[in-house]
């Protein structure tokens, strides 16, 4: 049936309805950057959307958790063995992405026999020179690469809201914080774009709501840390400061 | 890159990962007996022991190769992970080799299993290792005779392990050392331990410090394959400090303020 291109791309199509159907009920996660380093953020009903990938590299991802895993090991495994065979320093999130994961997933995503990927993906990194980059890979390997922050969401519509309302502010210049704090607002505003009903009814009401229920999990990358790894995540004080102030 | 149907067997095995990715740990040469008429570089003389407020790791700079200096800033104190150190003596190329993969091996399974590995866990893993080599120590190629300390958060203690050449590994609760100059100093821990001042475990960080300048001064000046200091080219012996709070390496300020007071003659 797949030897006429029409039946291939028809068959694609479907494959991105299903996909993007599937990843919907997909929780924001954002990145963003801040005085000392840069933070990756998110709730979730299950813990499991933030990773550490290598001494400079973390992961956030929404969609499937057994796809997350893969995709997570994978990245683990090739960063360690570039790591290994040449240096910690040639270990870079565009090296992975566009050399390793992003043309692999898109022929997973092509190949309509295989099961598709359901993924969207957060890469960020403080490079060597202690700049910030953020990355966003979607399920077919397409990636794109960000200035100043990112979000990742099940939605399309709630993606390019986080998106357009990050560049808004001068994260940058924000205090830990005062970074966690705005994040924190922007993803309790978003809650109200989410179209789906079906969806909307098992995510909190309110942010204390969403404190109490749910995981808040994140990590920063930060220049302060006199560690190889620079990978933390943010400590129990923290999110209690932001509980305090948020809610 | 895996596909979705194959297995994900990895258990945090980082050398498995290197051996399926065509990594080889450099075996015996076949056919050959013992190596003779040339010379590898080897590593001199390292310490480790316990003071109050965890464990000391020093070790000297120098590297030769027989009769030869091969090198007088050779870092023989190499952190493994954040609460990790690993002191090698022996041939420098399998024993960096060595760190490397211990290095990537801890933190390869802290971040793929989401949990750090057990003291127990690290401590057989330096064993493996050592078995691995067997075959190129045997030919004196590859001989190499590590100290390995860790910080044991179960037990909140700092923990050192000294291995033999086969692998075995030995608990030490005072003191140890290894390499050429290794005897004339292991007396003299013995010594300070017994009847010096206080004992080794009870003495600061600064005090310790300071003996352990002394005792790698002591050791160069008995054994032609352990380089003494020579602050005039700022070269001085690296110091290590292994505590709850991870590993923290002396600086050179630090460690010419030290040097210099510690060995001043009364």
């Amino acid at each position: 049936m797949f030897e006429e291109p029409y039946r291939w791309m028809e068959a694609v199509s479907t494959r991105h309805n299903y996909v993007q159907e599937k990843l919907k009920m997909g929780q924001p996660v954002m990145a963003v950057p801040y005085n000392e380093g840069l933070l990756i953020f998110g709730f979730a009903p299950q813990p499991g959307k933030i990773f550490e990938v290598y001494d400079r590299i973390a992961l956030g991802g929404v969609g499937h958790p057994a796809d997350v895993e893969r995709l997570r090991m994978n990245l683990l495994d090739m960063a360690h063995l570039e790591g290994f065979n040449r240096s910690a320093q040639d270990v870079t999130s565009a090296r992975l992405l566009q050399f390793g994961i992003a043309p692999a997933l898109k022929q997973n995503f092509e190949e309509i026999q295989r099961a598709p990927y359901i993924i969207r993906m957060l890469l960020v990194e403080l490079d060597n020179e202690g700049n910030p980059n953020f990355f966003r890979m979607n399920y077919d390997g397409h990636w794109g690469t960000f200035k100043n922050g990112t979000a990742i969401a099940g939605e399309e519509k709630v993606m390019d809201w986080l998106q357009k309302e990050i560049q808004k502010q001068p994260f940058a210049t924000y205090s830990l914080d005062k970074a966690l704090q705005q994040a924190c607002k922007l993803w309790d505003e978003s809650r109200k774009l989410d179209s789906d009903d079906e969806a909307k009814k098992d995510i909190p009401e309110t942010l204390q709501e969403a404190f109490d229920q749910w995981y808040l999990e994140g990590a920063v990358l930060t220049e302060k840390s006199t560690r190889k790894a620079i990978y933390r995540p943010i400590s129990k004080d923290e999110i209690e400061r932001l509980k305090s102030s948020a809610v | 890159m895996k596909f979705q149907s194959e297995p994900n067997t990895s258990a945090g095995e980082f050398f498995e990962l290197l051996e399926n990715s065509g990594y080889r740990w450099p075996a015996k040469l076949e056919g050959t007996a013992k190596q003779h008429g040339f010379t590898v570089p080897q590593g001199t003389t390292v310490l480790a022991f316990h003071f109050k407020g965890g464990v000391l790791v020093a070790g000297d700079r120098r590297a030769t190769a027989g009769n030869s200096i091969m090198y007088e800033l050779c870092d023989k104190v190499i952190p493994i992970d954040d609460h990790t150190l690993m002191a090698i003596a022996g041939v420098p190329a399998t024993a960096f080799e060595m760190a490397r993969v211990l290095s990537h091996n801890f933190e390869y399974y802290r971040r793929s299993q989401l949990q750090s590995m057990s003291t127990e866990g690290k401590i057989r893993a330096l064993s493996k290792l050592l078995k691995e080599n067997v075959g190129m120590a045997v030919q004196g190629l590859g001989v190499v005779s590590p100290i390995f300390a860790t910080y044991d958060p179960a037990l909140k203690k700092a923990r050192i392990h000294f291995y033999d050449m086969l692998g075995a590994d030995f608990q030490i609760r005072t003191h140890t050392a290894t390499g050429s100059g290794s005897q004339i100093i292991r007396g003299i821990l013995e010594h300070e331990d017994l009847w010096g001042e206080k004992p080794l475990a009870e003495r600061t960080r600064e005090q310790a410090m300071t003996l352990a300048i002394r005792l790698l001064q002591t050791a160069a000046l008995f054994d032609s394959a352990t380089g003494q200091a020579r602050p005039e080219d700022d070269i001085y012996p690296t110091l290590a400090t292994l505590t709850e709070e991870g590993y923290r390496f002396s600086d050179e300020d630090e460690t010419a303020e030290i040097f210099k007071t510690s060995t001043a003659r009364g």
